[in-house]
């Protein structure tokens, strides 16, 4: 096996809180996970709210320090990247968030929104920003002829696809979902799923995919990371995991989910 | 079956700068006794603007047609203190949000107490009683000393509990649950899923169950309404819609769900 693209050791994150009369109290978000991901694999992390799954998100695109553990990159430690190391890091490794329009600066056309991480990194697109711009658009299905155009003139799927597009402008090695799709109407959460499968098979990046809803996680991840209580509880293939869940809170987990009747699906799809 | 609620050609318009835009067209169905409808849409489909209309909670400047009839009496057209003496005590709402709807400032207990000292009159001693009945009933634990505590000391699961306990209390023959388990966790859903069938059961009350889910509406309504942009696509018993819906908008709605126990075509 070659070595892993992103290695997570022991991630763990504490927090100090005020409890009543000012006495400070530890609590652990996040209790010493461990991850890894390889190159153009899709790892997700599902829990409820409170497991811990959007703090690890978080520290695993250094957008928080952990308390304790190690983060590598292409077997690089990076856990206390600054600077350089950073910015390298950003270029290969970007994040999609939940909601997009609070993602989104709304006072930036589409083309400045996507081409900010290039900015950043210190590049200049080859064909000019406008150029890259509308390919970006193309690759996630929007209209080019759109790029001078703000967030708010576009639906919520739409926006959502300028987040990822914009994800892409750096070509990463790297993309960390959190949540991406779970403020999206049920439709629109299926063409993005299927956006985000098929930019992965066009281009090979890797996925951590931070969901709560197992279905979805279902379609998209060939790993699966179930965390409760700041630990992971299980972790394995997708389809091992949803055959044949060996931890109890795995199996309550999957136990409720609403279903709807098997034998009334199968009617429709029998009717075509 | 004796028909508790009727609704009938319901438009609800809205005045915009764009003109007068009709957010729910002709919409019509009935709820039994012991009955559970779900209305089912995406969002801006109509499917919270009838349950509002319903209740008489639609924001300002809306215009409804048509009719809603609770056991047989007419309430659109009905002056904001008339329908103030129907929530509460002959249909209660309950909402995605319960954080938001409890006032942060009163211990539950209070707030529970107040809507049924609103309606049925009565002294604090004997309202507390029934205070703790309600808290009971929907499975809240040591519930005559939880009734002091404020809504932050209970977790969002409860607090959709406590929420159902302050729509039941005064046994309203109807309950609207817009969204009521969207929020929540899918192993705290599931519970309160469970504890709504089972109150139902018990009380039979007429539930309107209103949600985006598909999967959570099929696990308890008798009866389906799919709403897509104001319109009503679909309209028959649960077995019926998902299993020969009639509308293209449904069929596409059902096929885009993601399944838990299919097969992936990667």
């Amino acid at each position: 096996m070659s070595e892993p693209l992103l290695r997570a050791r022991d991630l763990t994150k504490r927090f100090t809180v005020r409890g009543p009369f000012g006495r400070k109290e530890e609590f652990t978000a996040v209790d010493a996970v461990s991850l890894e991901v390889r190159l153009g694999e899709t790892l997700a992390v599902v829990g409820e709210s409170g497991s811990g799954k959007s703090t690890t998100a978080r520290m695993v695109a250094k957008l928080m320090e952990p308390t304790a553990g190690t983060l590598e990159f292409e077997g690089r430690d990076v856990t206390r990247a600054k600077g350089a190391d950073l910015a390298g890091f950003r270029g290969n490794v970007q994040v999609v968030f939940q909601d997009p329009f609070s993602s989104l600066n709304p006072r930036h056309t589409v083309e400045r929104i996507l081409t900010a991480p290039l900015v950043y990194q210190g590049m200049e697109p080859k064909g000019g920003k406008r150029a890259l711009a509308k390919e970006l658009m193309v690759r996630v299905g929007l209209n080019p002829d759109h790029s001078q155009r703000y967030p708010a003139q576009f639906s919520g799927g739409q926006a959502q696809r300028i987040g990822i597009a914009r994800a892409l402008a750096v070509n990463p090695k790297l993309v960390i979902c959190d949540e991406a799709v779970s403020a999206l109407d049920v439709s629109v959460q299926a063409q993005v799923i299927e956006l985000l499968r098929r930019l992965q098979r066009e281009s090979g990046f890797s996925y951590v995919f931070i969901a709560h809803d197992l279905a979805v996680v279902r379609q998209i991840a060939h790993r699966v990371a179930v965390m409760s209580k700041g630990r992971i509880v299980e972790e394995g293939p997708c389809e091992r995991v949803f055959a044949d869940p060996q931890d109890p809170y795995t199996r309550t987990l999957l136990a409720a989910i609403p279903r709807i009747n098997p034998e009334w699906d199968r009617r429709r799809r029998a009717a075509g | 079956m004796s028909e508790l609620l009727v609704v009938e050609d319901l438009t609800v318009t809205f005045p915009t700068t764009r003109g007068l835009v009709d957010v729910v067209k002709d919409v019509s169905f009935t709820v039994g006794r012991d009955e559970t409808v779900g209305i089912v849409g995406e969002s801006g489909s109509g499917k919270s603007m009838t349950s509002l209309a319903i209740m008489g909670l639609l924001p300002r400047g809306a215009v409804t047609r048509g009719s809603i009839r609770l056991n047989g009496v007419e309430l659109l057209g009905r002056t904001d203190r008339q329908m103030r003496a129907i929530r509460g005590e002959q249909a209660s709402m309950i909402f995605q949000d319960p954080l938001s709807s409890l006032n942060p400032y009163y211990t539950v207990g209070l707030q529970i107490e107040e809507m049924y000292r609103a309606h049925r009159g009565g002294s604090r001693k004997a309202a507390g009683k029934v205070v703790a009945e309600a808290l009971a009933q929907v499975g809240i634990p040591e519930p005559d000393r939880r009734a002091g505590y404020y809504p932050h000391q209970f977790s969002g699961g409860q607090r959709q509990r406590i929420m159902i306990a302050m729509a039941l209390v005064c046994s309203p023959a109807l309950l609207i649950a817009d969204e009521p388990t969207t929020a929540l966790d899918v192993t705290v859903q599931a519970q309160i899923l469970r504890l709504l069938a089972g109150l139902q059961k018990e009380t039979g009350t007429g539930m309107v169950f209103v949600t985006h889910d598909l999967a959570v509406i099929s696990s308890i309504a008798a009866r389906v309404l799919v709403m897509c942009q104001g319109e009503q696509v679909e309209y028959g018993t649960a077995e019926q819609v998902f299993s020969e819906p009639r509308h293209e908008y449904t069929r596409m709605l059902l096929e885009s769900i993601p399944r838990i126990d299919d097969e992936v075509v990667s």
